[in-house]
């Protein structure tokens, strides 16, 4: 009897002691309250904030090819729900609970989270009230110089996603630091202007505090990190969106004196694989082959449907169809065509070639997405300097590498000739880059003879017989299609389940939806 | 009534005083044999008379109407009344519904008649001799309260189980599986049917409580079979058969459709409404035509049966079971193979299972369960629903006129007759043939697709796919029970159970688009469960107070690792090991480990007084790893009460009622299970390139995008209360329990969404509640019982409703699911609503619509007045058709579930029909979402729509006119069946014949399944059990979704059964 006490007792000291078996942490995973504790962690979690910039990108394109006069929903006839809402944007009716619409938006501040943990942990905030950043000391064992770097580069992109959706969706929610669920019901939509003094205080903070290496002397290994080039180049754009173009031409003029960028020899040569992170690429959302679970998603997306294994292996979605009139706008001899827009099969189906490149595995391409480059910077100066005779030599800078002859005063004779001329130079020139639809934007305000809504309304009657004409009846007539462009809706609209989802306070819809 | 005729046989007996004779026999009903020892009491001789050992009996009585009742342990009291000298022969029904039956309950055993809480007993009878590979599906309709639906009926498929409804949203709401005293997740898939003794159900919250964290969802208790102490007693089974699928869609083929598509257009002919320009068929529906008909000379593929096949069922079991006083043992071996319906589908398993008893000493007691498994399961790369949408016209393998056509187009030009064909092989080419009417069409130089398919075809997919996953399980446990002091016992149990997983994904070279490189996923899965549990129970009977206390701890660990690997570029499609892989995926490789802790401590107390007045109350307080710092306690009491009132005086005199019994009870059980760690924020994996060249990877981190953590997160508590009556009448032939129950559910463990603009859409939050009402009925008679024709019946009825209670600050939640079909969960409303558009037919004519735009009918929709689409009810009447008239349109929760078996035995046949079904509850059949469904279904074109002139049945839209359907009342259906769900016929050779062959027992029988199967009206699918979503959909609050129902499986086996 003795003997089974024993036994009893010691089974109740062994479990006494397995109090720590409910006190179990993640094994797998690092958390969040623990981690930004050194340079090394700062590093790390930064790097998730540069791979936090692939997934907006998925339906950027739609949100700016896709809606421009670039590119049409190319399967017309299709009825499924993913096509339906491609051909929704392509027509300006997206309807409020737009999947791609949401995903862009919650991916983008997705990565806004990211951004303003790491920069909240190195306690370097942003201030509402007098619309700069402050940096504090934190508890983060970091060099003040690596804090600058590091702290500059998430600054940089945090001001690339809210200016993408500032240009988007107009004054939308001021998140500049890590907000709790129960918080964020209380916070409403801000002004389009709140929205750019985040921006331009946080590109300021990127071209103060970032590395400035000319291009030539950047260490090799940091090659694709932000510095304060590219924000000097950002913020020109910034500047040049919001009609303060004499704000820009400072910028872009040091950019081009100073940087070591420049354009590279051939088109083709700034998309090449084998050539990412040339002289002439300012900033580029970077893709990697090989079965990393980095590779770029986009050739099997813009491939052409069905075409089997003839354009890439795996097929392709046939997304992004460039459109006839932009394929027409093409001089014959000018190179960049071909680099552009590509041809398959007999019916000579078109497709967007230049960020096409050979897999192994589906979705699982080299390229680049290549955001600023040279040739923007070289093209914005001539925007904002206007007609004069230093424009056009910028803009026979790039025609020159097209293969085209200069353009000669004779032709810009008239403030809407050297608008017609540069806008389309910048089309031709930045085919896909995700720029049109920006530009066209931006043309609204800084040309007196471009806009964007006339713009489409053109693109519309030069495809609709060949095109929006053979959509599934009851088709609509052209005339109801280019009435679907009004002002109002060159904005998208704010997802529905952000307006439906706060109870306590009413959440303004953008106009026109 | 009855009482009354009682009274009065009594007083009319005593008012005679002449002697009459009694004698005759007692036998036992079910077995004949005489029964001796049987007491008699009468109202005329005072104290009890016994019958001698052969049964007989002989009395002397005073003359007059005497009742006699014979009374024996284990047989239900008889009641016969005399008034003459006769002879009776009488024979005692052994007591199945006894109160003396054992129920296991947690943590013990209780006897039946001081239960008071809900608990059913399944016994396992022949539920082994069901052509099902797991106890669950066997369970079906067998248990009121007790739901379980195949969603699914591939091969080894788990079905969705719940008890006593949904009582929660986002944490797990199945019930808790318990094996011989261990939690086990997969309890009910992996155990071989034989092996199981009985499964109890826990359905209330007091009866559930007991295992307090985990209780919520109710508790299955599965108790496998024992030896005794007896010469070996050997079994064999074997039953093999064949499956089929019952009933298959009803597919137009493209040279129907497409006649069809000509005979609308010669009908919109004679309409003077249709203008000539509209009124074509399309050149791809012409181009598909022409191959099926001039390239394969009217031949068409029928892709179901390209998926299905006859399917065989083999299931054998042998065990033996015996020992001696103080060794028993039970060892045995199943095996089973379920082959699926559709090709590559199947599922094999293999059971050992050793159960030792041991008595150590008179004191202590030792048993060891050792029980590994092996299973095997593999699965078609394509669903059902990817066969019988494909078109026709497309052939498996190209012949050699359609592989010459497809050579024109350059980039075809390689592929020759045997060769997979595939939809893109036949675009961007030219085609002339001629049409159904006759005439002759050619495209001319345009090239034409017949099919915008970027899918490969479907068989070509499944052929050179190979998915396969084995699970290797070991399950043992051994438990001490130690006698402390007399009433006083100590019991230890240290059980484990191991899941090894491993399972590899392999296609070929090309499998699912042209050039594919060929990829292997490899996964392996580590499940490790330790369980201590660790009870003293004291029981002690003080007058005709019988106390039962039990105490104890108990401590539970998982560990769980998975890995998988993903591997491209593989020299040969058949070397599928890692080593010969050119290059690794990251995207498919992946490994976590986790850990889960639970720790309970746990009381009870039973108490009976003069087994009439019953307590039970009992207590749980757990801590669960799931939960943060501060918040890991939870505490689940519970308390329960009974009266059998049959034993009180007034009513033990009535002979009709043989057992009354009162329950009521109200207890607290909990849910944790939710996502390891939501209480805190973890980082994941998200590398960058960085660098020159194409750049190096750079390790980084993210926050979760997925879900944001709750500090503050913490159990989820159900509150339900049970009443409950047990009965029993006219000598035990009828048999009722009824249950009524009321559950409330606080402090739902929710994933809220959260404002998207956080960077995440939800957010953990403890808010809301649910309830859920039912009551169950169960009936047991038995109709017929003679010494050699036997037929009884059980029945059973439950029905459940549930409604939010609360949503924290939400009135209500929309969820769109697969298609953009809405859900609707509101407050005060069923947990999940249907949420959209009435319609009312279709718009036959432009005319019909002018006329209601000019009665000032507008819309602010698209593609609502469209001749030929469904017209939709402006419900609020405000004239304006708009996302306000969305309403209601019913639920997909049942009215009723129901199941009936009855049995039969005549001599040696014996005879089984179990019917089961389920009333009311409607689905969303998702299938119309797609067009390929819309043109290939027949029931999609009947009657459907053509013209103003020709409007068909004025209900059936056409394809693709009008408002999307999946947003209407028109893809609504009713969900409700009646199948004849299990058969079971045998023949039991005569025992004296089997005698001379050493044999005790020998039967053969006849098994099946699903022989008849009926639908509702309306019901356009396959299958209204079937339910299937794309994973991401898979919510609780999205539910009632079915695309592509799976057949129904019809399976006939026939078995032998030798006992010796």
């Amino acid at each position: 009897m003795k003997r089974h006490l024993f036994t009893l007792i010691i089974c109740i000291i062994l479990f006494a002691s397995c109090k720590k078996n409910i006190e179990i942490y993640p094994l797998s995973n690092v958390t969040t309250a623990t981690f930004y504790k050194n340079t090394t962690d700062i590093q790390t979690a930064l790097i998730g904030c540069y791979n936090g910039l692939q997934k907006p990108l998925l339906e950027e394109w739609k949100m700016s090819e896709l809606r421009s006069d670039n590119a049409i929903m190319g399967n017309a006839a299709s009825k499924s729900v993913p096509n339906r809402d491609l051909s929704d944007l392509d027509l300006f009716i997206p309807n409020t609970s737009h999947q791609g619409i949401y995903n862009f938006w919650i991916n983008t501040y997705a990565n806004i989270r990211n951004v303003n943990v790491l920069l909240n942990s190195l306690n370097v905030n942003y201030s509402k009230s007098t619309g700069s950043i402050t940096s504090d000391t934190s508890a983060v064992l970091i060099s003040s110089k690596d804090k600058k770097e590091l702290s500059a580069e998430a600054a940089f992109i945090r001001a690339y996603h809210y200016f993408n959706l500032v240009r988007q969706f107009g004054g939308v929610f001021l998140v500049h630091e890590p907000l709790s669920p129960f918080d964020a019901t209380s916070l409403n939509r801000e002004t389009a202007d709140e929205i750019y003094k985040l921006i331009i205080a946080d590109l300021s903070y990127a071209i103060a505090n970032g590395p400035a290496f000319k291009y030539a002397s950047i260490p090799a290994a940091t090659l694709g990190r932000v510095n304060s080039w590219t924000a000097k180049a950002l913020l020109a754009k910034v500047y040049l969106t919001q009609n303060r173009k004499a704000d820009a031409i400072p910028l872009l003029t040091d950019i081009i004196s100073n940087s070591g960028y420049g354009l590279v020899a051939t088109y083709s040569d700034v998309f090449s694989i084998s050539n990412e992170m040339n002289r002439e690429i300012l900033f580029a959302i970077r893709y990697k082959a090989g079965g990393i679970g980095l590779g770029s998603p986009f050739p099997n997306s813009f491939a052409p449907e069905l075409s089997g294994t003839a354009v890439i292996i795996g097929d392709g979605g046939g997304f992004n169809t460039p459109s006839s009139d932009l394929n027409l706008t093409y001089a014959a001899t000018d190179l960049r065509k071909g680099i552009s827009i590509g041809e398959y099969g007999n019916t000579k189906v078109l497709y967007p070639k230049k960020m096409i490149s050979p897999v192994s595995i589906v979705n699982d391409a080299e390229n680049d997405w290549i955001v600023m480059r040279f040739a923007d910077v070289v093209l914005m100066l001539a925007e904002a300097q206007g007609n004069t005779t230093a424009s056009l030599a910028l803009i026979n800078q790039t025609r020159k590498r097209a293969g085209l002859t200069d353009l000669l005063p004779a032709a810009v004779s008239t403030v809407a000739l050297f608008e017609k001329e540069l806008a389309n130079e910048r089309r031709l020139e930045f085919t896909f880059e995700n720029m049109r639809w920006y530009d066209l934007m931006r043309y609204n305000k800084t040309m007196t003879t471009i806009t964007a809504e006339q713009t489409l309304k053109n693109h519309y009657s030069a495809v609709y017989v060949a095109h929006y004409g053979k959509y599934p009846s009851p088709r609509p007539t052209l005339a109801q299609i280019q009435a679907y462009i009004t002002t109002d809706r060159l904005l998208l609209p704010i997802p529905q389940r952000e307006i439906d989802n706060n109870t306590t306070l009413k959440i303004p819809q953008n106009p026109g939806y | 009534m009855y009482l009354l005729l009682f009274a009065l046989l009594i007083y009319s007996g005593s008012t005679f005083a002449q002697k009459i004779e009694v004698k005759g026999k007692v036998v036992d009903q079910s077995t004949g044999e005489p029964l001796g020892g049987v007491s008699i009491i009468t109202n005329k001789i005072k104290g009890a008379l016994l019958t001698k050992q052969d049964g007989t009996f002989a009395l002397s009585l005073d003359k007059g109407a005497s009742t006699l009742v014979f009374t024996y342990v284990g047989y239900v009291p008889q009641s016969v009344s005399a008034s003459t000298s006769t002879v009776l022969n009488i024979l005692l029904v052994p007591n199945t519904l006894s109160q003396e039956e054992v129920v296991v309950i947690g943590y013990g055993t209780q006897k039946k008649s001081s239960l008071t809480g809900a608990v059913v007993k399944y016994k396992n009878d022949r539920m082994d001799e069901s052509p099902l590979s797991r106890l669950d599906q066997a369970l079906q309709g067998r248990i009121a309260g007790l739901t379980v639906q195949n969603i699914s009926s591939e091969a080894g498929a788990a079905p969705k189980i719940n008890i006593r409804g949904i009582s929660s949203i986002n944490a797990g709401s199945s019930p808790l599986v318990v094996v011989d005293g261990q939690p086990i997740p997969d309890g009910l898939a992996f155990l071989n049917m034989a092996d199981v003794e009985s499964v109890e159900v826990l359905k209330d919250a007091a009866s559930a409580a007991i295992y307090g964290s985990r209780g919520s969802g109710g508790v299955i208790l599965v108790t496998t079979k024992k030896g005794t102490a007896d010469k070996p007693k050997y079994v064999l089974k074997y039953s093999v058969g064949e499956k089929k699928d019952y009933k298959r869609y009803d597919i137009m083929t493209t040279g129907e459709y497409i006649g069809l598509l000509f005979q609308e257009m010669a009908k919109r002919a004679q309409d003077s409404t249709v203008l000539p320009a509209n009124n074509t068929v399309a050149d791809g529906d012409r181009a598909s035509y022409v191959v099926e008909n001039l390239f394969r000379g009217g031949q068409s593929t029928d892709w179901q049966g390209e998926s299905l096949r006859p399917a065989t069922f083999q299931n054998v079991m042998l065990s033996v079971a015996g020992g001696k006083k103080d060794v028993r043992y039970f060892l045995s071996t199943g095996y089973q193979n379920d082959e699926g319906m559709m090709y590559k589908s199947n599922y094999e398993k293999l059971n050992i299972r050793t159960r030792v008893d041991l008595d150590l000493s008179k004191k202590v007691k030792l048993s060891l369960n050792v029980n590994p498994s092996y299973s095997k399961r593999s699965a078609p790369s394509e669903n059902f629903t990817n066969f019988w949408r494909f078109p026709t016209w497309l052939p498996v393998y190209h012949n050699a006129a359609t592989a010459a056509f497809v050579n024109t187009n350059p980039q075809y030009a390689g592929i020759r007759a045997g060769d997979y064909a595939h939809p893109r092989h036949f675009s961007g080419l030219s085609y002339a043939g001629s049409m159904p009417d006759g005439t002759n069409w050619t495209s001319g130089a345009t090239t034409v697709n017949p099919s915008g398919s970027a899918q490969q075809n479907p068989k070509s997919a499944v052929i050179r796919t190979d998915i396969s996953n084995n699970e290797y399980r070991l399950q043992s446990s051994a438990d001490l029970n130690i006698i402390l002091l007399p009433g006083l016992t100590f019991k230890t149990l240290a059980s484990t159970y191991l899941n090894y997983t491993n399972g590899l994904d392999f296609s070929r070279r090309s499998a699912n688009r042209d050039g594919d490189n060929n990829r292997g996923e490899f996964t392996n899965n580590v499940f490790i469960d330790l369980l201590s549990e660790n009870t003293l129970n004291y029981v002690k009977s003080v007058g005709k107070s019988d106390f039962n206390i039990l105490a104890g701890f108990t401590s539970q660990k998982t560990t769980i690792s998975r890995d998988q690997t993903a591997a491209i570029d593989f020299p040969s499609d058949e070397i599928r090991t890692l080593n010969s892989a050119a290059q690794l995926d990251k995207l498919g490789t992946f490994g976590t480990k986790n850990q889960i802790g639970l720790l309970s401590y746990l009381g009870r107390l039973n108490y009976a007084y003069d087994d009439k007045y019953l307590l039970s109350a009992s207590f749980r307080a757990d801590g669960s790893s799931y939960f943060g710092p501060g918040n890991k306690w939870g505490t689940f009491p519970s308390i329960s009460l009974g009266w059998v009132a049959s034993k009180e005086k007034f009513l033990s005199n009535i002979d009709w009622l043989s057992n009354l019994k009162f329950r009521g009870s109200y207890g607290v059980s909990g849910n944790n299970r939710i996502t390891d760690f939501a209480f805190l924020d973890l980082m994941y994996g998200a590398n960058y390139s960085l660098g020159s060249g194409t750049g190096t990877s750079s390790p980084g981190l993210v926050n979760s995008p997925t879900i944001i953590s709750n500090p503050a997160i913490t159990w989820e508590s159900t509150y339900q209360s049970n009443f409950g009556l047990d009965m029993s009448l006219f000598s035990g032939k009828l048999g009722i329990t009824l249950d009524a129950y009321k559950s409330k559910t606080d402090k739902l463990l929710l994933q809220q969404s959260a404002m998207a603009f956080t960077g995440v859409p939800q957010f953990w939050n403890n808010i809301g509640s649910l309830r859920n009402t039912g009551i169950e009925i169960e009936l047991t008679t038995r109709n017929i019982q003679t010494k050699s024709f036997k037929w009884s019946t059980s029945a059973n009825i439950s029905q459940n409703k549930n409604s939010i209670i609360e949503l924290g600050t939400e009135a209500y939640l929309l969820n769109q699911g697969e298609r953009t079909e809405v859900y609707r969960n509101k407050v005060g409303n069923p947990l999940v609503q249907y949420f959209g558009f009435k319609t009312d037919g279709v718009w036959t004519s432009q005319e019909q619509i002018n006329k209601a735009i000019a009665g000032g009918l507008t819309s602010s929709l698209s593609n609502v007045f469209v001749p030929g689409g469904l017209k939709i009810v402006d419900v609020n009447g405000d004239n304006k058709i708009d996302n306000e008239d969305r309403t209601d349109l019913g639920n997909p929760y049942p009215d009723f579930t129901w199941g009936i078996t009855n049995n039969f035995s005549f001599k040696g046949f014996d005879a089984s029909f179990s019917f089961q079904g389920v009333q009311g509850g409607k689905l969303i059949n998702g299938d119309p979402n797609y067009n390929e469904s819309r043109r290939t279904i027949k029931v999609y074109n009947e009657n459907r729509w053509v013209s103003a002139k020709f409007p068909g049945d004025g209900k059936t839209p056409f394809s693709t006119l009008g408002y999307n359907w999946m947003l209407t009342d028109y893809v609504i259906e009713d969900a409700s069946y009646v199948s004849l769900r299990d058969v079971n016929i045998g023949y039991t050779i005569p025992a004296d014949f089997m005698k001379k062959l050493k044999v005790n027992s020998l039967r053969f029988y006849l098994s099946a399944q699903n022989l008849y199967f009926k639908t509702a009206k309306g019901y356009r699918g396959l299958n209204p059990e079937g339910r299937f979503t794309n994973g991401a959909y898979s919510s609780v609050l999205v539910d009632g979704y079915q695309r592509g129902s799976f057949p129904i499986p019809k399976t006939v086996l026939i078995g032998i059964d030798i006992n010796f």
